[in-house]
């Protein structure tokens, strides 16, 4: 029996019509029980996330499985037919799918969530009742090639957002990022983001300080956090772990001596000072001293280029570990392919 | 050829393995985990322990009286010390970096290996023993200071110099590694305390150079102790103090076996 891929992601179709094929999370339940009931649809799995909106299909025609799934797809959303869906059939299928559970198919390469939303969609149609041994055979398989291809390559090693560098190095810095405390100079939208991320590992306190308190406050309030008058900052520093400046000034706003007085206070603690303003608010000598890291926003898209990039050349190694497992796929002949040729592309 | 050499080859390859795992994970040519080079640390552990209880069983007493002995038994130490300490602190990187000194003090006590027979059967007694154990274990705690305090410069350089985020990864928070400096030289020379406290108790006392190194060496580390708590030392300057500091126990150790 054929399985069929049918779908739309990033990749060809722009966000104006992803938002119209997605199924809401307490949908996908019905929905799935609702397409594999469709004639000649035996089993079915809805995949549906910001980035794509995919159905996994079996039936005993490749052609007329697609055709159901398409139609059905169409009407639910009104979608015209001048908006092509893309279609894999069997051995391809699976490579697809193989390629999104390891994240090579994502919009950041490598990324770990997608993983965990097809397992989710997997379950959701096998507790509606809407998948059977080829399709629980294939994404249990899938699931094993995820796994395979992420502990065997360096494709989800490292950080590829400057907010996620930025919790990395404090977590090198400080092991554990809980009890730690922020101080966010300049209440920009960069900094925010930043500070949200080294929020999300467990830092207990956030101090804003801006030059308009309003906009230090409202950001304070936003992150549970308390805001500071701007003159009041350095006599935060002795008991503040992470610095994230982002102020407008023209000219450094953090000067070495202001630092290096801190530290002697700071019984050997180390700081990490993130700057993200540009022109840069902290005296590039600052890093000079003992025990105070300093990274500006070069440097931080400079880890996250790397990064990118050493994932970009692990892509070969992992296709070719798919390809590999693609070639061994045992079920869709033991299952008798009645109609397993390519089909073309409605596009 | 003898069980004892045996167990020491078999302890010194184990050590080699881990150390070029650990090389291998560094440079990120293996994609192992910890476990690894955790079990090598383990399994050269294993053989040291069985030598020392076949060598003691030999001799009738503790084997820390040649350079050879004295010199497996503070690499035994410091492997023991790294088991207490690195997998409680979470610095499971620390064996790759314990793997490598172990050998080199393991090969160096291989290299003036003389049997059990030609070894002296005396018992010191229980002084004696208590007092160049403890001293000994001390100074493993010391070895892995200095591991540490090296792990600590590396971490602080790259962080520091903005490179090689792949090995900065590898590596433990700088945080964590000066704690565990700051903790192991403590360890140590409370030890090496205990271990002068016993040689005062011999029935007859150790030769005054050789009691005078040892004090000079729990003073340097006591120092080094003091300085930090009332004045504040920098995790940098602790990490250099700890790293340049064994050069002393290893000075002292060369001297003991000299006699």
């Amino acid at each position: 029996m054929p399985v069929v891929c049918i779908g739309l992601s990033y990749t060809n179709t722009p966000i104006e019509v992803r938002e119209r094929v997605a199924f809401a999370p307490s949908t996908i339940g019905p929905a799935t029980a609702e397409l594999s009931s469709q004639s000649p649809v035996s089993e079915a799995v809805i995949v549906s996330t910001c980035n794509r909106m995919e159905v996994y299909a079996a039936g005993p025609s490749a052609t007329a499985t697609a055709t159901a799934v398409d139609r059905w797809l169409r009407q639910r959303f009104q979608i015209p037919d001048s908006t092509p869906f893309f279609r894999h059939t069997d051995e391809e299928a699976a490579r697809h799918l193989f390629a999104v559970v390891s994240g090579l198919d994502s919009m950041v390469l490598g990324e770990t969530e997608i993983f965990g939303q097809v397992k989710d969609a997997y379950s959701t149609a096998h507790t509606a009742g809407s998948t059977g041994r080829l399709l629980n055979k294939l994404f249990q398989h899938s699931f094993r090639v995820g796994k395979m291809v992420r502990n065997t390559t360096d494709i989800q090693r490292g950080s590829t957002s400057v907010g996620s560098v930025a919790v990395e190095l404090a977590e090198k810095i400080f092991g554990d990022l809980r009890g730690t405390q922020i101080l966010l100079l300049g209440a920009g939208d960069m900094s925010r983001r930043v500070a949200q991320s080294l929020q999300s590992r467990g830092t207990s306190a956030i101090v804003v300080s801006n030059r308009s308190h309003e906009r230090a406050a409202a950001l304070a309030s936003e992150m549970s956090g308390r805001a500071i008058p701007f003159d009041d900052w350095p006599a935060e520093v002795p008991s503040t772990d992470v610095i994230i400046s982002s102020t407008s000034a023209p000219h450094a706003v953090i000067h070495h001596d202001q630092i290096a007085s801190a530290m002697r206070r700071r019984r050997g603690r180390p700081l990490f000072l993130i700057d993200i303003a540009v022109p840069r608010d902290i005296e590039p000598s600052v890093n000079n001293i003992e025990g105070v890291y300093l990274y500006d926003i070069d440097a931080l898209e400079l880890i996250a280029r790397e990064t990118r990039s050493r994932r970009e050349q692990e892509i070969a190694r992992c296709r070719e570990i798919i390809a590999a497992q693609v070639n061994g796929l045992p079920y869709f002949h033991s299952y008798g392919s009645r109609d397993s040729k390519p089909m073309e592309d409605p596009a | 050829m003898p069980p004892d050499k045996a167990a020491l080859l078999a302890a010194s390859g184990f050590f080699l393995a881990g150390s070029v795992h650990a090389v291998r994970s560094l440079s990120g040519r293996s994609r192992q985990g910890h476990g690894i080079g955790t079990a090598l640390l383990a399994a050269g552990f294993l053989c040291q322990c069985l030598f020392l209880a076949w060598r003691g069983r030999e001799l009738g007493r503790c084997p820390i009286t040649t350079p050879f002995e004295l010199l497996t038994f503070v690499s035994w130490a410091m492997v023991l010390l790294h088991f207490v300490t690195g997998t409680a602190y979470r610095l499971s990187l620390l064996g790759a970096f314990t793997a490598p000194l172990a050998l080199v003090l393991q090969l160096t006590a291989l290299l003036r290996y003389l049997p059990a027979y030609s070894s002296g059967r005396t018992r010191p007694g229980f002084w004696p023993e208590m007092h160049a154990t403890l001293s000994l274990i001390a100074y493993g705690a010391f070895a892995l200071a200095c591991v540490a305090g090296v792990l600590f410069l590396i971490q602080d350089r790259l962080l520091k110099g903005h490179r090689n985020m792949n090995l900065v990864r590898h590596l433990p928070a700088i945080h964590h590694l000066s704690g565990a400096v700051h903790r192991l030289i403590l360890t140590g020379t409370l030890i090496l305390s205990t271990g002068i406290i016993a040689a005062y108790q011999m029935p007859s006392r150790p030769p005054a150079a050789k009691l005078a190194f040892v004090w000079g060496i729990w003073g340097i580390y006591t120092a080094l102790l003091a300085y930090d708590r009332w004045r504040g030392m920098s995790a940098r300057r602790s990490a250099w103090a700890a790293a340049v500091g064994f050069l002393f126990p290893v000075l002292s150790l060369w001297i003991v076996a000299r006699r």
